[in-house]
């Protein structure tokens, strides 16, 4: 999966801790735009979660942004907001991080997914 | 009548996409634990730039702030419409003021700083790969919602 010809797509953000935010910056997804805001957020143990809310929110906001990364212990913090985001685009896609393995019990998606595999949808 | 042609019909569909269903929680999961391995690889080489640069020398206080200049991302992703669920693919961008981030860490930087840079970008391809999985997941769950919902009103 090679890198295709050059076009004007749409950006992937992320909301991630530093390595996380480190590491995908290095593989060139970070932007600062005209208006000075950049598509990544580095969290720190001191970080509001009302920040990140905040952020998570604006992300969603911007028509430039297609697809939100966030590390899945952080998507914890804000799941109510994360599980309010039904549309298909933006995509959010929760990824693990170096201290926290992936939990597909925490997905949000994952958890809508097997929602419907209920008992009472079984029996009919 | 037409109850008798229908519910069959529905019912057998619902189960192709039920097949379907598990078949894209299984492989969205194994992207997840892809990028699982690929970030604990990344990380594992900025570990050693860090311990050969020093601590801070690869850390957020090198990342661009609001104040640093504007510079547009090199690695973008594109949509295309595939049977009516949206599918992204990687695309370098062609904006001319894109940077090299290894810049923000020095100018000699080791070569562990490059072999992350490689994984990460490398990473990139599978967190797309992962997210159309997650777009035909959510689509195949509309469908089904969509069908239980018929089958609901053929049983009043």
């Amino acid at each position: 999966m090679a890198l295709q010809a050059a076009v004007k797509g749409k950006l992937i953000s992320v909301i991630g801790d530093e390595d996380t935010c480190v590491g995908f910056l290095l593989g060139g997804i970070g932007e600062i735009n005209k208006n000075r805001h950049p598509n990544f957020m580095v969290v720190d143990k001191n970080t509001a979660v009302s920040e990140i809310e905040e952020c998570f929110k604006r992300f969603v906001k911007r028509d430039d942004i297609d697809i939100i990364l966030i590390n899945q212990n952080i998507a914890e913090l804000v799941r109510h907001v994360i599980d309010a985001h039904t549309s298909p685009v933006p995509a959010v896609l929760e990824i693990p991080s170096k201290d926290h393995p992936y939990d597909a019990s925490k997905d949000s998606i994952l958890r809508r997914a097997k929602g419907m595999f209920n008992p009472e949808d079984l029996v009919r | 009548m037409q109850d008798s042609i229908d519910k069959p019909v529905v019912n057998d569909l619902l189960d192709k996409l039920t097949i379907k269903q598990l078949y894209l929680i299984e492989e969205k999961m194994r992207c997840e634990l892809n990028i699982e391995s690929s970030i604990n690889n990344g990380t594992i080489h900025l570990a050693k730039s860090r311990y050969i640069m020093g601590q801070s020398s690869v850390s957020t206080a090198r990342l661009p702030v609001e104040n640093s200049p504007e510079f547009s991302a090199s690695a973008v992703c594109e949509t295309k419409d595939e049977d009516g669920v949206i599918q992204f693919k990687v695309a370098e961008s062609n904006a001319e003021n894109t940077v090299n981030p290894l810049r923000w860490f020095g100018v000699l930087v080791p070569q562990n700083l490059h072999k992350a840079q490689g994984i990460f970008k490398n990473t990139i391809n599978f967190v797309i790969e992962c997210v159309n999985v997650q777009l035909q997941l959510l689509d195949n769950m509309k469908k089904m919602s969509i069908l239980k919902k018929y089958l609901s009103t053929l049983e009043n």
